[in-house]
């Protein structure tokens, strides 16, 4: 029988869960919108992706979580951040990818990868929430629209109002302000749009501008969130077409790279000089060289890790 | 309780608690005086050799409330926190304030301690232009007003051999201080982060004589412990105060060991001894000079001395893996060499990460997840020895 992996991204306000087979195919995948962090949640979106699966969890050959959350995640053989999670997760579904913007609920990151889809550098908002997925969140409660409703609303905006991105309280206090001077809701909702890409373009910039671009998180399924983003970069933002499980399917991956592979992985990389043979641990917490981590004492290596004999 | 654990408790406690230490010292030394010096380069030798207790003033890590009305938000959060300690009378500990500086920062915060404190003020102004053909004479000149204004203030002449035995003590503290931390950046992991800044903190704060008998104490009894698995990185930046220990610890907690630092609290604090083969006055200007050379300082205008350089240099001989620069919120100096840095270490090919401090609120969990992704991308890079 095949044997499955599960990846698991337990976000600020979404639990993500992925079921990957052998080769790395997604099997099935859930989204859970809970709120906030929350293990009922998380477990309702691991039953949901196993299920769809057609699997039990008891038949989950490895499990690897990411997101805020990861260390609550149960079962889990490891965990890992959930930049080193998107880079993988995209790097699989956009081949070719150089610049991640991601902006999940809470936080926003902007990631480069080599041709490897290997981490280059990262950056992320570590004490403001503008320009993530609460800030919208904001905007459309402010201007009493269901938040799915928010993009295509945007996108009937035409007059830029230079709003504020700077803060969210302040933003949405600006808002009712320019609801009060009798402004349209598109321009109002567009110029928010325009602002919060210009503050994910600070962003951008502390890592470097690279192409192709891919959009990630809850957020890029807000057409008019890729299509400011996109104009302020002067450059196509690519999405995928499950923009926010690419965490959860790169923990997947991973998991499947750890703990699926049977045979030593054959060195495809530029600089590799050698076919490593598997190799058993036996000292605990032991994480040797590009390792995936470890399982009951033993460790594989990936598939994509270059080995040099110096 | 072992004389080892006891001593390694007493410097924790003294690091931590300042002002405890400085009424049992009063205790022990009625009429004594103590002076609080500021960061970075204040002579302490010259204070003690007249009999004063030299204290380097500590970051309290309180609040800042009062003195929020006195420097404005986009300074530095030790000089926020310097202001708030004399706004708020929490430099009473000291009977007067020295300070030896140039940090356009510091400065500011010297004119609110002058303004705001009963206690005598001096304020020596060193160079900070060291490539010079007369910077050495400023600098000689400056340590001689050090030394007039330190025999006024304690009404004693400030003897020669004094003075000798005073450089004498910083000097044997200092390096048995670097002999930890040599070890350190040679292989051994023995001391945690937070002990090691604890024993320079503790060091800044008591007599060096005190001190450098309860650090060797400390570390008396025999210990090894070799580095793990874990990626090594080297902390780079926190010029005049300490970084919050939940800081470090969250640092090793998230699969980095710490092998070496150029923290003010660390390795740079220790890098230099004055010549005590030279006239003792002119050894101590000396020593102000050549420690911008063993650890360049982004205050001071060097044409031959390089922060990135000595960076990647001491990345090499550590066995750091990585750099994490520690910088605090409106570190003028910090962040105009920060882009130097970057482009030295990017060009060395060593993994990097900022990590922006402030004085107040620190977003642990997101720093956590920022140093388990550098900590990621560094073990992505290490070469497999088959």
């Amino acid at each position: 029988m095949t044997r499955r992996v599960l990846g698991v991204d337990l976000g600020s306000t979404t639990a993500k869960a992925v079921v990957v087979d052998e080769a790395g195919a997604i099997l099935a995948s859930s989204t859970v919108a809970m709120g906030a962090v929350s293990r009922a949640g998380m477990h309702r979106c691991i039953d949901e992706a196993v299920g769809r699966a057609g699997i039990e969890v008891g038949d989950v050959s490895g499990t690897i979580s990411t997101g805020y959350g990861r260390k609550l995640v149960p079962g889990i053989q490891r965990s890992y951040t959930e930049i080193t999670c998107h880079a993988r997760g995209v790097a699989a579904m956009v081949p070719g990818v150089r610049l991640i913007v991601d902006i999940g609920g809470q936080d926003s990151k902007a990631i480069t990868v080599d041709k490897d889809g290997l981490v280059v550098d990262f950056a992320m908002n570590d004490r403001c929430a503008s320009g993530t997925g609460r800030f919208y969140e904001v905007l459309a409660r402010a201007i009493e629209i269901e938040l799915p409703e928010l993009g295509p609303l945007a996108m009937r905006g035409s007059q830029d109002l230079e709003v504020s991105s700077m803060c969210a309280t302040f933003a949405e206090t600006e808002i009712v302000s320019l609801m009060a001077q009798d402004m349209r809701v598109e321009d109002i909702a567009s110029s928010v749009h325009r602002a919060i890409a210009g503050r994910t373009l600070a962003l951008v910039a502390q890592v470097g501008r690279r192409t192709p671009v891919v959009m990630t998180g809850g957020v890029a399924r807000n057409p008019a969130a890729v299509h400011f983003l996109s104009r302020a970069l002067d450059h196509e933002v690519l999405v995928p077409e499950q923009p926010q499980i690419s965490g959860a399917y790169g923990a997947a991956l991973l998991a499947m790279e750890s703990f699926l592979r049977t045979s030593p992985p054959v060195p495809d990389v530029p600089g590799a000089d050698f076919i490593f043979p598997r190799v058993d641990h036996t000292a605990a917490g032991h994480s040797c060289a590009g390792c995936d981590g470890h399982l009951r004492g033993k460790v594989e290596l990936g598939a994509a890790i270059p080995l040099r004999s110096s | 309780m072992s004389e080892a654990l006891e001593a390694q408790q007493r410097l924790q406690a003294v690091a931590r608690d300042p002002r405890a230490y400085l009424e049992q010292w009063r205790q022990a030394h009625p009429g004594g005086k103590v002076i609080g010096a500021l960061p970075m380069n204040f002579p302490r030798e010259i204070a003690y050799a007249a009999g004063v207790l030299p204290v380097i003033v500590q970051d309290d890590q309180k609040p800042v409330t009062e003195g929020r009305a006195l420097l404005a938000e986009f300074y530095c959060g030790y000089t926020r926190n310097l202001a708030d300690q004399a706004a708020t009378g929490r430099f009473d500990m000291y009977d007067a304030l020295f300070m030896a500086d140039h940090c356009i920062q510091l400065i500011g915060s010297a004119d609110i301690v002058r303004a705001v404190t009963p206690q005598p003020v001096f304020f020596g102004m060193l160079i900070s232009s060291l490539s010079d053909s007369w910077a050495g004479a400023k600098i000689a000149e400056m340590m001689g007003e050090f030394r007039s204004e330190l025999e006024r203030f304690s009404g004693r002449t400030i003897e020669d051999h004094e003075l000798r035995a005073s450089i004498v003590a910083y000097n044997k503290d200092r390096q048995l201080l670097r002999r930890i931390f040599d070890d350190r950046s040679a292989g051994s992991a023995v001391h945690s982060p937070t002990q090691l800044q604890d024993y320079v903190v503790s060091s800044m704060v008591m007599d060096p004589v005190e001190h450098h008998r309860l650090l060797e104490a400390a570390v008396s009894e025999p210990a090894s412990r070799d580095r793990d698995a874990r990626v090594r990185v080297h902390l780079s930046g926190h010029l005049c105060h300490a970084p919050r220990r939940e800081l470090l610890e969250v640092i090793e907690d998230s699969g980095a060991l710490v092998v070496d630092d150029d923290l003010y609290t660390g390795r740079r604090y220790l890098s230099t001894d004055v010549d005590e083969s030279l006239d003792p006055l002119d050894a101590i200007g000396k020593w102000y000079a050549q420690r911008n050379v063993n650890i360049p300082c982004p205050t001071r205008v060097q044409h031959d001395a390089d922060w990135d350089e000595y960076l990647v240099e001491a990345t090499r001989s550590s066995g750091a893996e990585a750099v994490i620069h520690l910088m605090p919120k409106f570190c003028e100096p910090h962040m105009l060499f920060y882009p130097e840095l970057r482009k030295s270490l990017e060009a060395a090919g060593i993994p990097q990460l900022l990590i922006e401090t402030e004085h107040e609120g620190i977003p642990l969990e997101a720093f956590r997840t920022r140093v388990e992704a550098l900590v990621e991308l560094t073990l992505r890079k290490r070469p497999v020895h088959v």
